[in-house]
């Protein structure tokens, strides 16, 4: 082999292999599906059980209104909640059983079903409605959409992905979310009305560590439409995987 | 003058029939003005004293409140009315102050928490009585006596199928939009007469703030007078007070004729007024145009011959218009009479009944099923002076006419 013949398939084994390091170490290469992000995102934030305490505190204008609840999750269509202070509102208690959610009202010994307008109403008067507090539908079922670019928010690299609902019954029809490329958290949510009007910002933060998955242990929801309104939500205390008795899950758990 | 008035009261003999003609149409215009002057007040009036009476004739209130009121927004709310109240029972004129709060809630009787939904006002006893006369309008029971108690809107009595001692519960929410439930006890059925305030339920106050979750406050504080037009000097020396104090920057005061449906209503009652009586008023003199016209026609020659004895066309038309204003004078006179009996005796001692049509009201707006007239002697001397007016209205078309009548032209036409 001549030396110039050496040295052009040198030059063209070269080539290739800056096509290749191109193709594999680019952005593109890097890049994520919206499916993929909505897994993991469903990953952290699904669950098969789940029991937590927490803290929900709700300003409107100069007044501050604290509830602490524990609530109950198993799989995507049951969920329930029993609220421990104020004193007021003791022992009121929610239950999720598919499409139907149904209230205990102590103080008159009653039981209350939240449908229709009333379920995308604040729930206690906060920003986060009923169906917000007791979804747990997965990301990836809901919604599609694109990834519109890369955006570093509150010194996280985020995702910044456009959904769309895939069916009308979905409380959102259109959400921006910015996942977070490490934790696969949407840690900023702007969520819509179908007529593209700005609803609700939700922020999730204080990301921690839990039972092998990350988790936001703090929310807060800012409601876009009444100014002056925050709801935010920390919880105190939250297990995955824990046993619950079928009990919590039926009306007899409500009314006990 | 005196031979004018001699001549046209002369005239106004020579034909009977034609006269009487005249005066009955301005008989039938001027009972009917005053029927309806008497009718018009005592409707409108029974609106706007009612109104007043229920939405307090001048009430205090957060400025944000009142942009919202349709909503009734709980959470612009008056934290502490306790000092607000003090100042406003010291107002001179004042007879009585109270805090009032209203919501929206669902109502039920027995197990299942229904679709039913009434307006809940809640308000001290006092309030029920001064502004509702509600102790003396209770169909069945009594009023409240403990916090657990309500009064119910025979409406929303019968709409719920509830009935006295059935346990109700009232599904309403908190200032800050929780969920918030009652239950008490059904005491009272009350029949106001109005279809919309029947649809009340009335909650002793105190209950009502624990529901709406605003302790020591309300949403609204009512402020009295002896009389509805008390409500201006009461509510300028309050706006006085308030501006005082900066602890009360955000609070306004309201008059009752400011606010809707009545601050449209005060003009419109007033043009209603007017453009009925002048419709009556130019339809009669339409006839009384007709009969003096005729007149007119008739004497052309008689005219013709006055004229060339020296009469001035002034003189002419006095004569014409004095003719018309003596006929109207009897016809007005009677025509007051008969419309004050008929608007005295029918209308405001026995009433119209509307029936179910006040069903139909919004709430905030009551009207009575039976409205009454409500007849004052003024009417009578207005209606008799309107009478006059029909007259020389109707007459003073033909007495310009018969002015331009030129002497000779009329001494010819009598050939």
């Amino acid at each position: 082999m001549s030396y110039p013949m050496t040295r052009q398939i040198t030059s063209t084994l070269a080539g290739a292999l800056v096509v290749l390091f191109a193709l594999v170490f680019s952005p593109r290469a890097q890049a994520v599906t919206v499916a993929e992000l909505l897994d993991k995102i469903d990953a952290n934030m699904t669950y098969d059980t789940r029991e937590s305490y927490l803290t929900m505190t709700v300003t409107k204008a100069d007044r501050v209104k604290v509830y602490k609840m524990h609530s109950y999750g198993r799989g995507q269509n049951e969920a329930a909640m029993e609220y421990l202070e104020p004193a007021r509102d003791k022992g009121t208690k929610m239950l999720k059983n598919a499409d139907e959610l149904w209230m205990w009202l102590p103080s008159v010994e009653k039981t209350q079903r939240i449908s229709g307008h009333m379920l995308r109403q604040g729930m206690m008067g906060s920003d986060m409605s009923y169906e917000d507090m007791m979804d747990a539908a997965k990301w990836r079922t809901s919604y599609s959409g694109v990834v519109a670019g890369e955006e570093t928010m509150d010194g996280r690299a985020c995702w910044k992905v456009q959904l769309t609902a895939n069916s009308p019954d979905v409380s959102y029809p259109k959400r921006t979310i910015w996942v977070d490329k490490t934790a696969f958290i949407p840690v900023r949510q702007q969520l819509f009305a179908l007529s593209g009007t700005l609803l609700k910002s939700w922020t999730m933060t204080d990301i921690r560590s839990v039972a092998g998955r990350q988790f936001p242990f703090k929310m807060t929801v800012t409601d876009e439409v009444q100014t002056g309104s925050k709801t935010e939500i920390q919880f105190d205390k939250v297990t995955f995987a824990v046993p619950l008795q079928a009990e919590v899950f039926s009306t007899r758990w409500l009314e006990r | 003058m005196r031979l004018l008035v001699s001549l046209a009261l002369r005239n106004a003999r020579r034909n009977v029939r034609r006269s009487l003609l005249t005066a009955v149409t301005i008989l039938l215009g001027v009972a009917l003005l005053t029927c309806g002057m008497a009718w018009t007040r005592g409707a409108f009036g029974g609106i706007l004293d009612k109104g007043a009476n229920l939405m307090g004739p001048v009430r205090i209130v957060k400025a944000e409140f009142a942009k919202k009121e349709q909503l009734m927004p709980l959470a612009d709310n008056i934290a502490d009315v306790a000092p607000l109240l003090t100042l406003a029972r010291a107002t001179p004129g004042v007879t009585g102050a109270w805090p009032r709060i209203q919501m929206p809630v669902t109502m039920t009787v027995g197990e299942d928490i229904g679709e039913h939904f009434a307006l809940v006002q809640g308000a001290p006893n006092e309030w029920f009585d001064r502004a509702l006369d509600l102790s003396h309008h209770l169909v069945e029971g009594r009023m409240l006596q403990s916090d657990d108690e309500v009064v119910m809107g025979m409406t929303a009595a019968s709409d719920l199928g509830a009935k006295l001692g059935d346990d109700l519960i009232l599904l309403g929410q908190t200032q800050d939009g929780s969920i918030s439930p009652i239950k008490v006890k059904v005491v009272g059925l009350s029949d106001l007469g109005s279809g919309a305030q029947n649809r009340f339920v009335y909650v002793p106050l105190a209950k009502m703030q624990w529901m709406a979750d605003i302790p020591d406050g309300a949403t609204e504080i009512l402020v009295y007078g002896t009389t509805r037009e008390d409500a201006l000097p009461i509510s300028a020396a309050l706006t006085q007070a308030l501006a005082a104090d900066p602890a009360y920057a955000a609070l306004v005061v309201n008059r009752w004729d400011e606010r809707p449906p009545f601050s449209a209503m005060s003009g419109l009652v007033g043009a209603l007024q007017s453009i009925a009586a002048g419709v009556i008023v130019f339809i009669t003199a339409l006839g009384v145009l007709n009969t003096m016209l005729m007149s007119v026609l008739e004497r052309t020659a008689e005219i013709g011959v006055m004229r060339a004895m020296g009469m001035r066309r002034g003189s002419t038309v006095l004569l014409f218009v004095m003719e018309a204003m003596g006929i109207a004078a009897v016809g007005g006179a009677i025509g007051a009479l008969v419309g004050s009996v008929i608007a005295y005796y029918w209308l405001e001692l026995h009433g119209i009944n509307l029936g179910n049509a006040v069903n139909k009201m919004p709430p905030g707006f009551a009207i009575d099923a039976v409205i009454h007239g409500d007849w004052e002697p003024y009417m009578l001397v207005q209606a008799f002076a309107l009478g006059l007016v029909m007259a020389v209205v109707g007459g003073a078309l033909p007495a310009f006419r018969a002015a331009q009548i030129e002497p000779v032209e009329a001494m010819r036409s009598r050939r």
